[in-house]
């Protein structure tokens, strides 16, 4: 990024230059950053706010200290969100992961029809997840539904606890893998085919060669993909409300519009913020020791 | 890649099989959930889940839009509404911001960027709760500004990604327009939107999958039966005749329809749009 050039030359003119430039950059910039201002920058500093008090929209918010706080360390419905949360979060994204590179290696194989089904790949993340949700509520249904059908079977995929979770993270990989893997698509298209040879040449067999060789090079992406995913697997409510499975999201809006509880939400909402950008950083971390690959 | 695959007759059919099941494991839950939609209730009360309608009917997607339930028709509507009133003002109002960070120079302006880009970070999920509070207390509860106002004045994923477009437009070019005396809006309109069609069709098929899927918000803004749009008519519909699947399957597929025609009609550019918000 250039400073401004020094003072050195400034005349009148190239001074009111500078400001008629100055007052350009803000004009332009003036909506979106009300916006931002107001819509996002706002609100995170209300919701910290908030957290410390007690409030049900009817009478006066009262202020009640570190109560919601502790609560988020200790409430059991919260705690128990927290841990299905993360089993969730587990699940999805590795399975997710490998999956969407799976299915990009072999598409970078570039047999003919690939791009059909490059294409059919993303028609989930196209769909509305809340819709997909309900699709996938009708399959898993007891009686009525497509895979006990198929299988000939009566299971109550949904309401079971041991299976619930499960259904759940399949239906999150069912409908990201194919998203997934076109980053990784773009990933392996960045990899010069040279780099590929000279490990073929120096006697590496298929699969040495993609794992010391590829999935290295495939590292800026996977970093991509692993931060996206997982800050968005965190915030996963839309598919999940159909089959109201306990995860955090669910929780910050059950006791807000359901309890009316908005402290305790607001409390759960920062503590969940938190935990995202520490696993962003963490990540961050991860791959900045790891060795990066120039290749330009 | 294709002279290797031509001499692995065994890698490739390998690779044919897998992704036709995976092309078939993708499909199958919508052509399922289609198929369903177009039973009758008694048919489908009656036989297995997986048998093919007979007779076909289009009733269920009648009921939804005959006003008897939830009325899919202004939902429709609605969604639409909604959804090119936050394109158009994410598309403007970013495209000015990330012209300012690309290529003016003022006080303040790495600053601003900073900002910009930290609250990238934050998470639809932790401002809901703060900006129904916000939208309470300006009246704008259940109302269509209420609905669009938080999205209107653009986003810090769509400027971010649009100034490290500009960024890479030859600075001759821009200079070129200002010797000539062109102001930074005629600039703008005229050589640098211009030369960023891609990337600015890549922000809209975002924007646009994005608002019209967006479901938390509305949720949460909007309350009864005038105000909703596709996604929580949708779910409310599923609510209330919640073991009725052939009408909730015709509801789903009447709120995955529009998007899966934009999709069929924009596949190529969208599978290349998501590939693009891939490199950073």
């Amino acid at each position: 990024m250039h400073e401004p050039s020094s003072g050195a030359r400034t005349r009148p003119g190239r001074r009111r230059a500078r400001l008629r430039e100055a007052v350009a950059g803000y004009g332009l910039l003036a909506p979106s950053l009300v916006g931002i201002v107001a819509f996002l920058v706002v609100p995170i500093l209300v919701a910290i706010g908030l957290s410390f008090y007690k409030w049900d929209l009817l009478s006066r918010p009262r202020f009640v200290g570190l109560t919601n706080w502790a609560a988020v360390g200790t409430d059991p419905a919260l705690l128990n969100s927290a841990a299905v949360t993360i089993a969730y979060v587990l699940l999805v994204i590795p399975l997710q992961t490998v999956l969407g590179i799976a299915l990009a290696v072999l598409l970078h194989r570039g047999l003919p029809g690939s791009a059909g089904l490059r294409s059919i790949l993303v028609l989930p993340w196209v769909c509305a997840p809340l819709a997909l949700g309900i699709v996938w509520k009708w399959i898993f249904a007891p009686t009525d539904g497509a895979l006990n059908a198929l299988l000939g079977t009566s299971i109550a995929w949904l309401s079971d606890p041991d299976l619930a979770l499960p259904a759940v993270a399949f239906v999150a990989v069912w409908s990201q893998a194919g998203y997934v893997a076109l980053f990784f698509l773009a990933g392996l298209a960045a990899i010069p085919a040279s780099v590929l040879e000279a490990a073929q040449l120096d006697g590496a067999g298929a699969v040495r060669t993609f794992w010391y060789v590829t999935l290295p090079l495939l590292r800026p992406t996977l970093f991509f993909v692993l931060v996206t995913t997982t800050i968005s697997a965190f915030q996963a409510f839309d598919s999940i409300y159909a089959g109201a499975t306990n995860v955090v999201a669910m929780q910050i809006y059950t006791s807000a519009f359901k309890t009316f509880d908005m402290g305790r939400a607001a409390a759960l909402a920062v503590a969940l913020f938190v935990v995202l950008v520490l696993i962003s950083l963490a990540q961050q971390l991860y791959f900045r020791r790891r060795i990066t690959y120039d290749l330009s | 890649m294709t002279s290797a695959s031509r001499t692995r007759p065994l890698a490739d059919a390998g690779t044919y099989v897998v992704q036709v099941a995976a092309a078939l494991l993708t499909l199958a839950p919508f052509a399922l959930s289609v198929l369903t939609s177009l039973k009758a209730p008694v048919q489908f009360a009656s036989t297995s889940p997986l048998s093919l309608p007979n007779p076909v009917t289009v009733e269920n997607y009648l009921t939804l839009f005959d006003g008897s339930r939830v009325d899919f028709g202004s939902a429709l509507g609605l969604t639409a509404a909604m959804v090119v009133v936050v394109l158009a003002g994410q598309l403007v109002f970013s495209i000015m911001a990330a012209y300012a960070f690309a290529r003016l120079e003022f006080p303040g302006r790495d600053l601003l960027f900073w900002v910009y880009l930290a609250t990238l970070m934050v998470p639809p999920v932790v401002t809901v709760v703060p900006l129904y509070l916000m939208m309470v207390q300006l009246g704008l509860r259940n109302t269509f500004s209420g609905l669009v106002l938080p999205y209107l004045l653009g986003s810090p994923y769509a400027v971010f990604l649009l100034r490290e477009f500009f960024r890479g437009i030859p600075s001759e070019l821009t200079d070129a327009a200002r010797i000539d005396g062109a102001g930074t809006w005629r600039t703008l309109l005229h050589i640098v939107v211009p030369l960023s069609r891609p990337v600015i069709a890549t922000l809209a098929i975002i924007t646009v999958v994005t608002h019209a899927n967006n479901f938390l918000w509305p949720l949460i803004i909007t309350s009864g039966d005038e105000l909703q749009v596709l996604t929580t008519a949708t779910a409310s519909l599923q609510g209330r005749f919640n073991a009725n699947w052939t009408l909730v399957t015709a509801a789903t597929t009447v709120a995955m329809l529009p998007l899966m025609a934009v999709f069929l009609a924009f596949s190529r550019r969208i599978v290349d749009s998501i590939q693009i918000t891939g490199f950073r």
